[in-house]
């Protein structure tokens, strides 16, 4: 089944004294259950595509499917649960809230979907000692280093039990062996539990990761090889 | 939970925090104290006329040639329903004559009862057996003492008292005159009576009362004139509500200073904190919950200082009250309170207005354009 597809995709940027298309005519598919890897240069659209297949954009042209959904229909409050609820975002600066606590960045996504606190609670603390936080639960991203503030990210991204994880270069800030970590929890996460990951990076050496890398190369896609 | 994050957003930006509260706090102080004062004003003033408010003045009509209350109209109006009281008084102008001077003034008859309860006597003793009481302006204009001799119309008196000064009065004035019995008045004047003084039982039935006087005596010809000093104090009443509407609508323009002050403090709050509302959004936060939060950043400010300028109005109405009136006991009254909740509301209305502009532009940011901001 495909999770995710993309048909023709176009994001031009225009001003007035110049166009940038950014997104040139992207076609593709996410299989469930997928680990794919995104790789191109810096500026050939990578995050660009990350973003529309995350609803938090919209292209220009073309059409972008979420479980076979067409989401140029979807009013605001749809995308939003959209996002809420199958998707879960990973970015390179971890884009934690700086005036709640780790715990409470995990909470976040429940509070929004309405959990009660209880649960939601339960369910943070142990998704904080799955990606081996539980003694910095209580502290504030300021407090915590770049690794740990990812962990907490991925945990806040897996709170409501996404179908899809979207990282755009998670391990960009952090030194090789947070970057591991980091990468061993997110290949936990889909061959253990399903859940089909699209990442985006600058690394080859994370390319192994993948089932598939795709190369996108000012916009377009250039090759997509599959890992065996 | 969004009571937390607005709370610990607030806690963040601290002094622009205070700042709000302080300005919000100032416009709400400022609203009440003076709707307070202006009630105690009205109150003070009031006060002044409420022991004549229930009264009616019933005179005879001159205008249709009646120059005197007839006696049996007197009676009539005695008995009628709701009445509690009726005085009727002779005035007239006559010679007066001390060792010195020698002047007209008005001279009333009145019962000995009637005036001990109207008028005080600052020296001597009210008796009118054979005496008379003076007007304080009188007795210092004549030279009249206490005891002293003087001749009202041909004949001598005894002064048994000069009266306390009386202030305004819309009944009698005794300050310039003189007072007899009515035994004594016949003896040097043969006027009627000009004017019958009508105590209502309460101050709501004096229109039933000088409805019914007016229906009773004015049967065939307006014989009488009825005149209720309810009405002045009706007056008074509806100046001093006018006054204190001025005065606060002055007093508001500190509260839409503190709006505008709220209303900057959220704006800015709102481009700070730009990328977070794009994670917000991102994670899955509605555009409608971007703007509770922002919304209950704004209540809480309006919340708290409304809250601590409620508190310190009274302190202000107080000090104001005691500063002007030097009286502060009308603060304890229950329009105070109703002044307090007045700008209590007005200041967390005033906040959560500021703040709908700066939280609805926070929630209309797009997603990725609010997660790109730097
Ligand atoms: N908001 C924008 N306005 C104008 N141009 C933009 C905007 N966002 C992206 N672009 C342009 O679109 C192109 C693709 O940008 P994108 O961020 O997707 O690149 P990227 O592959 O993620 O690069 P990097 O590896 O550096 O993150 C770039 O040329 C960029 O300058
Ligand atoms: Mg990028």
């Amino acid at each position: 089944m495909k999770v995710v597809e993309l048909i023709d995709v176009y994001k031009i940027y225009s001003t007035e004294y110049y166009e940038v298309r950014a997104l040139d005519g992207v076609s593709m598919d996410v299989e469930d259950g997928e680990f794919v890897v995104i790789m191109g240069p810096s500026g050939s659209g990578k995050s660009t595509l990350l973003n529309l297949i995350g609803c938090l954009d919209k292209p220009s042209e073309g059409e972008v499917l979420i479980n076979g959904v067409e989401t140029s229909n979807l009013n605001d409050n749809q995308l939003t649960e959209l996002r809420r609820d199958t998707i879960g975002f990973i970015f390179q600066t971890y884009n934690l809230i700086p005036t709640l606590t780790a715990l409470e960045n995990v909470e976040l996504p429940m509070i929004f979907k309405g959990l009660g606190r209880e649960e939601r609670e339960g369910r943070a603390k142990e998704l904080l000692r799955s990606v081996g936080l539980e003694k910095e639960m209580n502290r504030k991203p300021n407090e915590m280093s770049g690794g740990q503030q990812q962990r907490v990210a991925i945990a806040r991204a897996l709170a409501n039990n996404p179908k899809i994880l979207l990282c755009d270069e998670p391990t960009g800030n952090l030194d090789t062996k947070s970057g591991e970590q980091v990468m061993e929890i997110i290949r936990h996460q889909n061959e253990e539990l399903g859940v089909t990951v699209i990442l985006v990076t600058h690394d080859p050496s994370l390319a192994k990761y993948g089932d598939r890398v795709i190369r996108l190369r000012d916009g377009k896609i250039e090759s997509v090889e599959h890992v065996s | 939970m969004f009571l937390e994050l607005a709370k610990r957003n607030l806690q963040r930006a601290k002094v622009r925090s205070l700042l709000a509260v302080i300005g919000i706090l100032i416009g709400v102080m400022a609203v009440s104290a003076i709707g307070i004062f202006g009630e105690s004003l009205k109150a003070a003033v009031v006060q002044n006329f409420e022991d004549v408010a229930n009264e009616l003045i019933v005179s005879p009509n001159f205008q249709e040639g009646y120059k005197y209350l007839e006696e049996k109209d007197i009676n009539r109006i005695k008995k009628l329903p709701n009445v509690a009281e009726a005085i009727a008084i002779k005035s007239d102008s006559l010679l007066i004559e001390t060792k010195k001077k020698k002047s007209y003034a008005v001279v009333y008859a009145m019962d000995e009862k009637d005036v001990e309860e109207m008028f005080e006597a600052e020296k001597g003793s009210i008796r009118l057996k054979s005496s008379c009481v003076v007007g304080k302006r009188l007795a210092e204009f004549a030279e009249i003492r206490v005891n002293s001799k003087i001749t009202i119309g041909g004949r001598e008196f005894r002064v048994a008292a000069i009266l306390e000064d009386t202030g305004a009065r819309f009944d009698i004035n005794p300050n310039s005159a003189i007072i007899l019995s009515p035994e004594d008045f016949e003896k040097v004047s043969d006027v009627g009576y000009t004017m019958l003084i009508v105590k209502a039982e309460s101050l709501e039935k004096v229109d039933d009362v000088k409805n019914e006087i007016e229906e009773k005596i004015n049967i065939r010809d307006e014989k009488v004139v009825v005149f209720d000093l309810k009405i002045i104090l009706e007056r008074i009443d509806e100046a001093f509500s006018q006054i204190n509407v001025f005065l606060m609508a002055i007093a508001s323009v500190s509260l839409l200073v503190a709006g505008v002050s709220i209303l900057n403090i959220m704006l800015m709050s709102t481009i700070e904190r730009t990328k977070e509302i794009g994670i917000m959004r991102a994670i899955g936060a509605y555009r409608s919950t971007i703007l509770k939060i922002f919304l209950m950043e704004a209540l809480i400010l309006g919340l708290i200082g409304s809250g601590i300028g409620s508190v310190l109005s009274v302190v202000g109405g107080y000090l104001i009250d005691l500063a002007i009136l030097q009286d502060a006991s009308y603060v304890f009254q229950l329009s105070t309170l109703l002044y307090i909740a007045l700008g209590f509301c007005i200041g967390v209305f005033v906040s959560v207005v500021s703040g709908l502009y700066p939280a609805w532009k926070a929630s209309r940011l797009e997603p990725i354009e609010a997660l790109r901001y730097e």
